[in-house]
């Protein structure tokens, strides 16, 4: 295989590693899950989610909630780390090293040194870009920090949606239904 | 323990103590979905003992929390993370007592004769005619309550994309579902709390239990055997869902084995234990109805929180010489709904979602060719399924039809569920943005609920892995009655198809074990 063909590879890896990890979130994990020396977000990590959550949510101006005063962060990392199978957290890791090595060339700085303006413009060039793996990148964290933030019931007030019902409408358990007579 | 009639009799990982269990039984059942649970039932029923292993965990209704993120985690396989190796299909099962059953929208139709009778001419299955399957779709139907949806269960959105059907002059096609008395909660997917959605886990499970069938939950099979082309039994493990760790290993000693274990994982089981692949067929012609769900924003507030999940749909083109695509109607969480669409970085996020009341949408599902492999690479599992080429046609004029529907129901705008922004704002620019759109990887946001045709059935033991009557063409006894068994993709939701056949292959076992 040629070293273009094994970058390729590599490269569609980390990506595909983001995406098949995006869904793995909820706060069940956070609840569940134990967030180990092997497992924990290292600071270039904290750093691009911190960004990502800024760059995707700015929420001044809009009845939605700051999500500062949320933990998002610690959500994101406690379903990352919690659910993740191993080869799956070393790739996202390498996918999000190499997604914040993304602007250099065009902005001169990494994604989590980027003014907001241009973060979000990055972004968004990503998420069109003609390379598989740049959109699988860009989408994949940014849908993994969005989740966090609207998994968070607090989230869903301003929207007026009140969220599990059952309780709040009294219905009453139905049960096991009746076995069939013969 | 069973200490009512009518519960259910299973044990998890928590009371376990042994180390080793060895049972013996009549029949042992891998999985405790719709094929398994169906099978528990009427060979219970027939007077033989059965096992049920699941290697999911129990989680009783009152347990269920009606948030998604939290059901995915504990309900779904792969804490709702499954995917195709491209990531860009997210393929969803339960993984639980009753499977998926327990998570699906309840959403019911009949096979219909045209794939019937496809079946009978090109793989052999003539004994599965439509005169032959109408008695176990009628029987399934009485059983779990399947009835279409009365006027009053319906959604907002629902009734605002009707209205839209009646501007095109397209039939309203009115759900089937297996409930029982819908509360309208909305929360199909996340499990059903007071049990009106009639699951394996309120039906045949505890009906199996009622004639001495035994679950237990949190235990993985780990190898299915067979001494001189005849099913043995299977080795399986306990394990502590908290820790990861094996309490028990259990063996199960059966002249007869189910496998019951859904499309990705009855293959895998069928691979690891070296059995059943004299075809090289076993995990091959995976399909799985991927849809794309269309967002359209309203002037005027919608709130489509709650009411039926599914309530409407228009399959006028659901046969593929007819298109090969359906539409239907779906309520949603914010969770849901904040990653369906794409309407840039920031500030048009962050109105995109202020928008959620104002919003409903419409999934184009599709029929889709078998191109797609279950294997297991380096110890995890690889779903290998791209969309093929002329689905994708199909696909995006099933989009079209879908954008006509919403903009003719009042919407404003329409996104489409794509990784970069596709946005469309009039009925004129339907056309030219979704003819725009390529076959790519890693550029639309698929969902998948049916994975279907790993294991599929048919008289050519060169070309599938079941005979017509369920058992695999190599190791005698050994049956498989889970969605794997579909030769061809079918286009609509695949349970009553599942109900039915499981219904059916039970018959078939109980005619040749009698006693």
């Amino acid at each position: 295989m040629s070293d273009i063909n094994k970058q390729r590879r590599q490269f569609l890896k980390l990506a595909t590693a983001i995406s098949v990890a995006v869904a793995s979130l909820s706060p069940m994990q956070v609840i569940a899950g134990k967030i180990t020396e092997d497992n924990k977000m290292d600071a270039t990590e904290h750093a691009v989610f911190t960004k990502m959550l800024t760059t995707s949510l700015p929420t001044e101006g809009s009845p939605l909630i700051p999500p500062a005063s949320l933990p998002v962060i610690p959500t994101i990392e406690g379903a990352l780390l919690a659910g993740m199978p191993p080869h799956i957290r070393q790739g996202l890791n390498q996918g999000i090293h190499y997604f914040n090595q993304g602007p250099l060339k065009k902005y001169g700085k990494s994604f989590n040194e980027l003014p907001d303006e241009q973060a979000t413009a990055f972004v968004d060039e990503w998420t069109s870009s003609e390379k598989a793996p740049h959109r699988a990148l860009a989408m994949g964290l940014k849908k993994l920090t969005v989740l966090a933030y609207w998994a968070i019931p607090d989230t869903w007030t301003p929207l007026g949606y009140v969220g599990p019902v059952s309780e709040k409408w009294k219905l009453k358990y139905r049960g096991v239904t009746p076995e069939p007579k013969a | 323990m069973m200490s009512n009639k009518n519960q259910l009799n299973v044990k998890t990982s928590e009371d376990m103590t042994a180390t080793e269990l060895n049972i013996e039984a009549d029949v042992v059942i891998i999985g405790s979905g719709a094929g398994g649970g169906i099978s528990a039932y009427e060979l219970a029923k027939a007077g033989k003992k059965v096992i049920i292993l699941e290697a999911g965990p129990y989680v009783p209704s009152e347990k269920f929390t009606e948030m998604m993120a939290v059901s995915m985690a504990t309900m779904y396989e792969g804490e709702g993370a499954q995917s195709n190796t491209d990531g860009d299909i997210t393929v969803l099962q339960g993984r639980c007592v009753g499977g998926s059953t327990v998570v699906n929208a309840a959403l019911c139709f009949r096979t219909p004769d045209y794939y019937l009778k496809k079946w009978g001419k090109e793989f052999g299955l003539t004994n599965l005619t439509p005169e032959v399957m109408l008695p176990y779709f009628e029987k399934v139907e009485k059983n779990l309550g399947i009835t279409e949806v009365k006027p009053h269960e319906t959604s907002s959105g629902a009734e605002t994309i009707k209205k839209g059907l009646k501007a095109l002059d397209i039939p309203l096609g009115l759900a089937r579902r297996n409930i029982r008395d819908c509360a309208m909660t909305g929360f199909c997917f996340a499990g059903c709390k007071t049990d009106r959605k009639q699951s394996m886990m309120v039906t045949y499970l505890p009906w199996a239990c009622n004639h001495g069938a035994e679950i237990y939950a949190d235990t993985r099979v780990t190898k299915i055997s067979a001494e001189n082309g005849t099913a043995k039994g299977v080795n399986a493990e306990v394990i502590d869902p908290k820790t990861g760790v094996t309490k028990t290993r259990l063996s199960v000693k059966a002249p007869i084995v189910v496998l019951a274990a859904g499309p990705t994982g009855s293959p895998l089981l069928l691979q690891q234990s070296g059995l059943a692949n004299s075809s090289g067929q076993v995990g091959k012609n995976f399909a799985c109805h991927p849809s794309l769900s269309v967002t359209a924003i309203y002037e005027k507030k919608l709130n489509d929180f709650h009411g039926a999940t599914h309530s409407l749909f228009d399959d006028r083109h659901t046969l593929p010489e007819n298109g090969g695509w359906i539409q239907l109607n779906a309520v949603q969480d914010p969770v849901e709904a904040s990653f369906m669409a794409e309407p840039g970085t920031g500030k048009p996020y962050v109105r995109y979602m202020q928008n959620y009341p104002n919003s409903t949408r419409l999934i184009t599902l599709i029929h889709d060719k078998n191109v797609g492999e279950v294997t297991m690479e380096n110890g995890y599992k690889e779903i290998r399924y791209q969309v093929d080429d002329e689905d994708f046609e199909a696909m995006k004029k099933g989009l079209k039809e879908n954008a006509r529907i919403l903009f003719a129901s009042g919407a404003k705008y329409l996104y489409l569920p794509t990784y970069d922004t596709q946005r469309i704002n009039s009925v004129d620019e339907i056309d030219s943005v979704i003819d725009a759109l390529e076959n790519e990887s890693a550029r639309y946001r698929y969902t998948s609920f049916h994975p279907q045709g790993t294991c599929r059935m048919g008289t050519d033991k060169s070309k599938t892995v079941v005979n017509p009557y369920g058992e695999t063409h190599d190791i005698k006894n050994l049956y498989v009655v889970d969605a794997s068994l579909l030769p061809t993709s079918i286009g609509y939701n695949p349970s009553e198809t599942v109900y039915a056949l499981a219904s059916y292959i039970a018959d078939q076992i109980n005619e040749a074990n009698p006693g």
